[in-house]
């Protein structure tokens, strides 16, 4: 019985299709909510153009954090980054943005050659660096991803592997594990499902 | 009494083909040799070279039917235990990504690893013996 009643309950979930959650605190204000937003930043990505969140305005873009001589968990993010690359190359409303926290060794002519190495272009995955406060700061309280410095870790930081979605409202979307091919595959699904929203 | 066969037998197949590379027929010695150094690559190279030996992209070099495995055999132990920076050629593929090395290997290690690498994904080398890696490390020189 019980079992027959989850059955049905998971029919009336499946559909009309779910609403991805919007990640944050938010506010209210009178008859309004306000969604925690990514906070304003300006970047120089791998061919040295001005990233700021007017680059995504109208897009939905996922958002990490590495550097490039990292060899514990960036290899497997950018692995996996590199799927979800090859998974919208057909979605021109989607990009990537991937911050180094090493700028001072990534520097704009390493992440043009890192870019360009991993086979991609900049006109939908940008590689960006800037002054390591915004981006270490932008990481924690925009992202809620871990960024910093730590001399006893192997490579000299500790960061965490997560893959952010960004709306076109510069909301939280969704966050997954970068380093686990099936959050990556969940993060795809979700992509289609964001675009699905946009379109009502 | 048949569940417990079935799961002996099916224990023992799996034993076999550790990573469907290793070959049957082998030294008891060179499985436990391609096993060690499965698990350790897993541990310490495959974040980048990848499970499969593939590589990424034109950043880390594939290790799989790579030209310069065959080519270079004696400079790898070195290249593992010591690292590598500048540019490197593979299948005609020129990669510039530092490897930073493992010191901490033990030379058994090394001898595991290269067991590994040199025979799985098609790769066809020998079992790689610890005096042969305590030899290698005795010079280093980069290959030209």
């Amino acid at each position: 019985m019980v079992g027959v009643l989850a059955v049905v309950g998971l029919q009336q979930c499946a559909t009309p299709e779910e609403r991805l959650p919007i990640l944050g605190q938010r506010e209210v204000v009178g008859t309004d909510t306000l969604y925690h937003t990514i906070a304003p930043f300006s970047f120089v990505d791998q061919d040295s153009a001005i990233i700021t969140n007017s680059t995504f305005q109208d897009q939905i873009y996922v958002a990490d954090f590495f550097f490039t001589s990292c060899r514990t968990i960036c290899p497997i993010m950018k692995r996996e980054m590199l799927r979800v690359y090859e998974a919208t190359a057909e979605m021109p409303d989607v990009k990537i943005l991937s911050h180094t926290i090493d700028p001072e060794f990534d520097t704009v002519a390493l992440l043009h050659d890192f870019a360009e190495r991993l086979g991609v272009t900049s006109n939908r995955w940008h590689f960006v660096t800037g002054a390591k406060d915004s981006i270490y700061k932008i990481a924690q309280t925009s992202y809620f991803a871990t960024a910093m410095e730590d001399k006893s870790e192997p490579d000299g930081f500790i960061h965490s592997g997560a893959f952010l979605l960004i709306d076109k409202r510069q909301r939280i979307r969704g966050k997954y594990d970068g380093t686990k091919p099936e959050e990556v595959n969940r993060l795809i699904v979700d992509i289609k499902r964001l675009r699905r929203e946009n379109e009502q | 009494m048949t569940v417990l066969l079935v799961v002996v037998i099916f224990t023992i197949a799996a034993g076999c083909v550790p990573g469907s590379d290793s070959g049957s027929g082998r030294s008891v010695k060179f499985q436990q040799y391609f096993v060690e150094g499965q698990s350790l690559y897993e541990q310490h190279c495959s974040n980048c070279h990848q499970s499969d030996g593939g590589g990424l992209g034109r950043v880390y070099p594939p290790l799989n039917q790579a030209d310069y495995l065959e080519q270079n055999f004696p400079y790898l132990a070195c290249l593992i235990k010591q690292g590598k920076k500048g540019e490197i050629w593979v299948n005609g593929v020129m990669y510039n990504q530092e490897m930073k090395g493992i010191p901490t290997l033990t030379n058994l290690e090394v001898a595991e690893i290269l067991t590994y690498i040199t025979n799985a994904w098609g790769n066809s080398g020998e079992l790689v013996e610890v005096s042969e890696v305590d030899n290698l490390l005795l010079t280093c020189t980069e290959p030209k």
